[in-house]
């Protein structure tokens, strides 16, 4: 076994990596590809950059392409995002022109690798219309989609939908996000990779370095969200929350968003915030380059309470980041992070700005019961989101997709 | 050394896909109405899936219709009713769902406030595919058996143990029906592994659990070795 393969096993344990080698090797031989719209930022990007080596170490033909599209496809797309998680707009004639000519000039450039692969991965909507430049195509396509589109914007919904009827199946993160589509839709959540920047161990000195270099002295308590400048992340419901709890203990926030080159509204919700922190020496807002993983890393393992305030949810991979560094987390009652986050167990679910506070407070005044909740949340990551099982069910659906119909249960 | 007459026990895995199936309950009626509907992928799904899929074991129910009448009806009496279904007796899921139906016809009959009261949360019913994969590995003997458990995978130890006991008549697992071929040897452990209840521990403590069993039988304490 590669020297990567055995650091993943040191992990998960051998059987577990055994299983994933076993079941990888059925597909050895085949071609597959993802893609999506941007190498770097989000939680996509993050996904695809460890689970592609992680294929190839396990011997698996996989490549990843990443479509390319102007200020307005983004704004288009951006747009679509809102709108898919229930914002209010409406996709004008024009942006639907400029999505699908922009797909359309991204097919001709692929059309040798995806035309020839045995399985695609299409993540979420920027490259959904692809399928439509593939008519005869050879292999298996699967739409990944990534958002909550639990109670989509329906006249956008319906555009979308026109896109990804033709797929062979579709992957949500939760049941609540599935669709009435001609295909079937999977559920497979996200995942995080233990052995990447954001998450492996760091020592004490590290941690510290860090929030001394960027300004922040470690003589409160921390409380972190670490998201994108975005309005479902809800960063204006935090500081509300820290205003709160201000009230009560002496603490600090730190709200640290990474640039992502396929989200335009990024800077305005960043105004928006440091407005909305006036100034306060207590408040830190770090907008940091896409690439800041150890630095990521180390905000979070250094925090004491670390929060995920959404208002709407995919699935917060920075919610499972936490967990992986012992953090207890309170997050938004939304999405994924129902999934993620178990009352009392691991973290506490929020709907409010008061919410948050009263859990923070709750959390800081028994440092006891945070750690127990930290080594749970370790616990549930170790066993649920991790990207070896992530992979895995990929790879085991991929093998269902072949299989002609039949009985749910199958020998091989 | 392996004695010719002694089948080894071969070790297979099990991968749950889930399934969405747009079939979703907001009362007690629509939950009637959606058992009805699924197939048995979904009747497997929320009682044994939730092993394979994020759970915590402080869960009190073993069956996700009780959480949810629990947690989201907040009827906790007709919970209980749902919870107290043992799905392992039953010969086929048409018998289980029959029970489930059964139970909730009976509640519904009141007619009152809490038949009819729209949950804080849908139920979504999830179907499944199950895949089994041959591991390739085998236990041949009886010396062999403690190491073969220790080192399998979860996947492994769900298909043998837990949905082992849902495809035998007798409601045994794989582990004990491959047993029986050593009758005095291992009947303490047999016993053992039969009063292990496989619905209050996740599957990570379930089989910390099995595995101190089978060291405790291996080193004598419990068994006759």
């Amino acid at each position: 076994m590669s020297e990567m393969l055995n650091k993943y096993a040191e992990i998960i344990g051998s059987a577990a990596m055994d299983s994933l080698v076993r079941v990888a090797d059925r597909l050895k031989g085949k071609k597959i590809v993802h893609v999506n719209s941007t190498r770097s930022g989000g939680g996509v990007a993050e996904i695809l950059s460890s689970m592609i080596p992680l294929s190839k170490e396990l011997g698996l033909d996989v490549s990843w392409e990443v479509i390319e599209g102007d200020e307005s496809f983004f704004n288009c797309t951006k747009m679509m995002h809102n709108t898919l998680q229930g914002m209010p707009g409406v996709l004008s004639d024009r942006q639907k022109e400029t999505y699908l000519d922009t797909v359309r000039r991204n097919a001709e450039k692929l059309k040798d690798i995806l035309g020839d692969a045995d399985y695609v991965f299409i993540h979420d909507p920027q490259p959904a219309a692809l399928i439509h430049s593939f008519p005869k195509r050879k292999g298996k396509w699967v739409w990944r989609c990534h958002i909550d589109v639990s109670a989509p914007n329906k006249s956008v919904w319906k555009f979308i939908k026109e896109q990804v009827s033709a797929y062979d199946a579709s992957v949500f993160s939760l049941p609540d996000f599935a669709q009435k589509l001609p295909h079937p839709q999977f559920l497979i959540t996200p995942s995080i990779d233990p052995l990447s920047e954001k998450n492996i161990p760091l020592e004490r000195d590290e941690i510290e370095k860090t929030y001394n270099d960027l300004g922040i002295p470690m003589d409160k308590p921390i409380v972190l969200q670490v998201s994108r400048f975005d309005k479902f992340k809800d960063p204006l419901g935090v500081i509300e929350s820290y205003r709160i709890i201000k009230e009560h203990m002496d603490i600090r926030l730190v709200m640290a968003g990474g640039e992502a080159d396929d989200d335009p509204e990024a800077l305005e919700i960043l105004r928006e915030v440091e407005d909305a922190a006036k100034g306060d020496p207590d408040i830190s807002i770090l907008m940091l380059p896409s690439d800041s993983h150890r630095t990521i890393n180390a905000l979070q393992s250094g925090a004491d309470v670390v929060m995920q305030k959404s208002i709407r949810e995919g699935f917060g991979l920075t919610v499972t980041e936490a967990m992986w560094k012992n953090k207890a987390v309170i997050g938004g009652n939304v999405g994924g992070i129902r999934l993620q986050v178990i009352n009392r167990f691991n973290g506490f679910r929020v709907r409010t700005p008061e919410g948050a506070a009263i859990r923070t407070r709750y959390l800081l005044s028994h440092p006891w019961k945070r750690e127990r909740m930290g080594k749970n949340a370790r616990e549930y990551v170790l066993e649920n989101f991790l990207i070896t099982g992530h992979l895995k069910r990929y790879i085991t659906m991929l093998i269902s997709l072949d299989l002609k119909e039949g009985p749910w249960e199958r020998w091989f | 050394m392996a004695d010719a007459k002694i089948k080894p026990f071969r070790f297979m895995e099990s991968a749950v896909l889930l399934l969405a199936t747009g079939i979703r309950a907001q009362t007690l009626r629509e939950l009637y109405a959606g058992l009805k509907q699924v197939d048995d992928s979904s009747i497997y799904f929320h009682f044994w899936g939730r092993m394979v899929r994020p759970h915590i074991s402080e869960s009190e129910f073993n069956n996700d219709f009780a959480s949810w009448i629990n947690s989201s009806l907040r009827d906790f009496k007709l919970a209980e009713a749902l919870g107290a279904i043992n799905p392992v007796k039953f010969q086929n899921f048409d018998d289980i769902r029959n029970v489930i139906l059964d139970i909730l016809d009976k509640r519904l009959e009141n007619d009152d406030f809490l038949s009819w009261k729209k949950a804080d949360r849908d139920f979504h019913f999830i179907a499944c595919k199950k895949l089994v994969f041959d591991t390739g590995t085998e236990a041949a003997s009886l010396e062999e058996f403690p190491d073969a458990v220790r080192n399998c995978s979860r996947e492994s130890f769900f298909y043998h143990f837990i949905d082992g006991r849902r495809r035998s008549p007798e409601c045994k697992d794989d582990f004990t029906l491959w047993l029986e071929q050593f009758p005095e040897e291992s009947a303490s452990l047999r016993k053992r592994l039969k009063n292990v209840d496989s619905y209050l521990f996740s599957l990570s403590e379930l089989k910390a659990q099995v595995l101190s069993i089978i060291d405790d039988w291996k080193a004598g304490k419990g068994g006759m070795m």
